[in-house]
């Protein structure tokens, strides 16, 4: 009823091929950006900021990268937490060489570092598909963990062996570093991660996207169309590690504030990869509910139970959490495959006909 | 609708010719010795029982399978292999025997990618999806339009394709190859699997696209019926090997090719 297209007709095709065509949907984006620019960094907490909001939008873009891969092109990779490595290492060797070059713009360039090595573990995905393409940028990510932990270069030579940022101002507001406050750092990490979504967004639409989907779909048939399947598949894997690295570059500069190895272990991968599955393979929307999801709802099933007042312990509270997550991630699997993203689609259909069942 | 290229060839000149082609897969000869040729604006059967390697016939000049021996001339250009993208661009394009859309798009976007080879602006254009980007889009999608009209598909415009039944599919996969422009259209058993008012239509398409568009066709089918009504001239193979070649009269009445529909008594 109030969720409805009828009477919005399109005169041009420029219109018809809108990102969102619904005039509800243009007023529902629009809530939300004003809300995430507007709203959230006046009345959220710090902890609100600091924990949900700044790591959920960092694991929102990485969950893009892997979509752009995994769900766009069909090309699974278990690398993902080597890619978004590749961007802080590189990211932490860029503004420590350069100091004079601002942060933010390192912590974007180093995204190209890592579309670099994206393409060249790419390069066996013209012959293997699949769970065999999986072990090849399974074997990634072990040798760049390996690179990680034993090339001391990489984190010049520090003891801890760890990267340590360093404080940086932008118009003398510090934006990285312990002094830096979890607002600024937010609105950063908003604004990169609205206009790279958007960005997004519109490769998925065009010619770029549907080269990519037409690959998945039926390679044979996109081939004998004049698609070349190696140049459209190193592009996948280059934007796709661009978005990645992005994303680890931010993780480590505008979230932990330093980072060892392990932040990018195999587990990191598994875990952005659960996000796609559970958000929904080919949509970017789905990327925002699979992080959110898997990642925040770790960190709110505590708060909540500690705000009901219920008498349990913090550790009972977390075996409860790993439970109560485990089995929504199972339900949501179980009643629509395609992930959180179709769910999304087909309330919007229900609404659209709402109070008539079709 | 044409490729732009530098030679032209007029209508009734030789488009395509197969030159003493064959292809075998290890030990199996899957065909032998084949000459034909493709006239510019003709319709052209290839027609022969099970097995016969029509389907080769159409892989190896669309560049899928490179023949061991024989050479394939396009357009006045002498090619021993041909890369299917380099047919892709060249004007070729072709339907599957099974149909091999891509399922989860829609019918809009399956049709948009057969522009993909027409479309050129680059990948910080469609980064930012403005200006030239945006009108490149506009006019490609104008001429898509044109197919779906074409094709009388406007209603399927925003399915997923593998929701469709069989018939659309398989018109949807005309229309993602009419959307090539091509030169030279290879339809393989367009109307495999239809029941008889979606034999008629797929026809009345193919008249169509050949009679509107000036398109070459070469068609496989089993229907005897719609290859004799169709076809301007026929090439029967039968074992890998050319057993007749003329119009559906000719080929119609020729012994040998009786003989391998039918069988011969021994």
């Amino acid at each position: 009823m109030f969720y409805r297209e009828a009477g919005q007709f399109k005169t041009n095709y420029r219109a018809d091929m809108a990102v969102f065509p619904i005039s509800q949907d243009r007023i529902g984006i629009a809530i939300i950006l004003i809300v995430a620019f507007g709203v959230i960094p006046f009345t959220a907490s710090d902890f609100m900021l600091h924990a949900i909001m700044i790591p959920f939008l960092i694991f929102s873009l990485a969950t893009i990268g892997l979509n752009i891969l995994t769900g766009y092109t069909g090309l699974l990779s278990l690398g993902t937490g080597a890619f978004m490595g590749v961007g802080a290492y590189s990211c932490y060797k860029l503004a420590t060489n350069f100091p004079e070059v601002h942060i933010i713009i390192w912590i974007v360039v180093s995204g190209f570092f890592s579309a670099a090595v994206g393409i060249l573990f790419g390069l066996p995905s013209l012959r293997i598909k699949g769970f065999y393409l999986a072990v090849a940028t399974l074997a990634a990510q072990f040798f760049l963990s390996w690179c990680f932990i034993r090339i001391p270069w990489l984190v010049n030579y520090n003891v801890s062996n760890a990267i340590e940022v360093q404080r940086r101002s932008l118009f003398g507001i510090p934006v990285t570093g312990p002094e830096a406050q979890p607002v600024t750092r937010y609105l950063i990490v908003l604004s990169i991660v609205v206009v790279m979504t958007w960005l997004a967004s519109n490769l998925v639409r065009g010619r770029i996207g549907r080269m990519w989907m037409a690959v998945r779909d039926m390679d044979i048939a996109a081939e004998l169309m004049g698609i070349r399947l190696l140049n459209t598949k190193l592009l996948a894997f280059a934007v796709s590690s661009f978005y990645c690295g992005v994303a680890g570059a931010m993780l480590v500069f505008l979230y932990y504030g330093s980072a060892e190895a392990t932040a990018f272990s195999i587990n990191q991968s598994f875990a952005i990869l659960s996000m796609v599955i559970i958000g929904g393979l080919g949509s970017l929307v789905g990327s925002f509910m699979g992080a959110a999801l898997i990642f925040t709802l770790p960190i709110l099933l505590p708060q909540l139970m500690g705000s009901l007042g219920l008498p349990i312990q913090s550790a009972t509270a977390e075996h409860i959490t790993f439970m109560v997550v485990g089995a929504l991630i199972v339900f949501f699997l179980i009643v629509e495959p395609h992930g959180l993203a179709r769910l999304w689609q087909i309330a919007k259909q229900k609404l659209r006909v709402w109070p008539y069942p079709y | 609708m044409r490729a732009p290229d530098e030679t032209t060839i007029k209508a009734g000149q030789t488009l395509l010719s197969v030159q003493n082609v064959s292809l075998s897969f290890g030990g199996v000869k899957a065909i032998r010795d084949v000459s034909f040729d493709i006239k510019k604006g003709e319709i052209r059967a290839i027609i022969g029982p099970n097995g016969a390697g029509k389907t080769s016939m159409l892989n190896v000049i669309n560049g899928f399978y490179h023949p061991q021996e024989g050479e394939i001339t396009f357009k006045g250009v002498k090619r021993k292999k041909m890369r299917p993208h380099d047919a892709a661009t060249g004007g070729i394009a072709r339907t599957f025997q099974n149909v091999a859309l891509f399922r989860s798009m829609t019918t809009l976007d399956n049709i948009m990618a057969g522009r993909t080879l027409r479309m050129n602006k680059n990948f910080f254009w469609q980064l930012l999806r403005y200006g030239p980007a945006e009108r490149e889009e506009i006019e490609h999608r104008r001429k898509v339009e044109e197919i779906i009209d074409f094709l009388e598909i406007q209603h399927i415009r925003r399915v997923p394709v593998g929701r469709l039944p069989y018939g659309l599919q398989k018109r949807v996969e005309l229309g993602r190859a009419l959307a090539m422009e091509p030169e030279l259209l290879l339809l393989d058993e367009p109307m495999a699997g239809m029941n008889l008012e979606e034999k008629e239509d797929m026809c009345r398409y193919v008249i169509d696209v050949n009679n509107h568009y000036g398109t070459t066709i070469a068609l496989i089918e089993h229907d005897m019926g719609v290859v004799m009504d169709l076809a301007n001239r026929v090439v029967v193979l039968d074992y890998g090997q050319k057993i007749a070649d003329g119009t559906p009269d000719e080929v119609k009445s020729n012994q040998a090719v009786i003989d391998a529909y039918l069988g011969v008594a021994h």
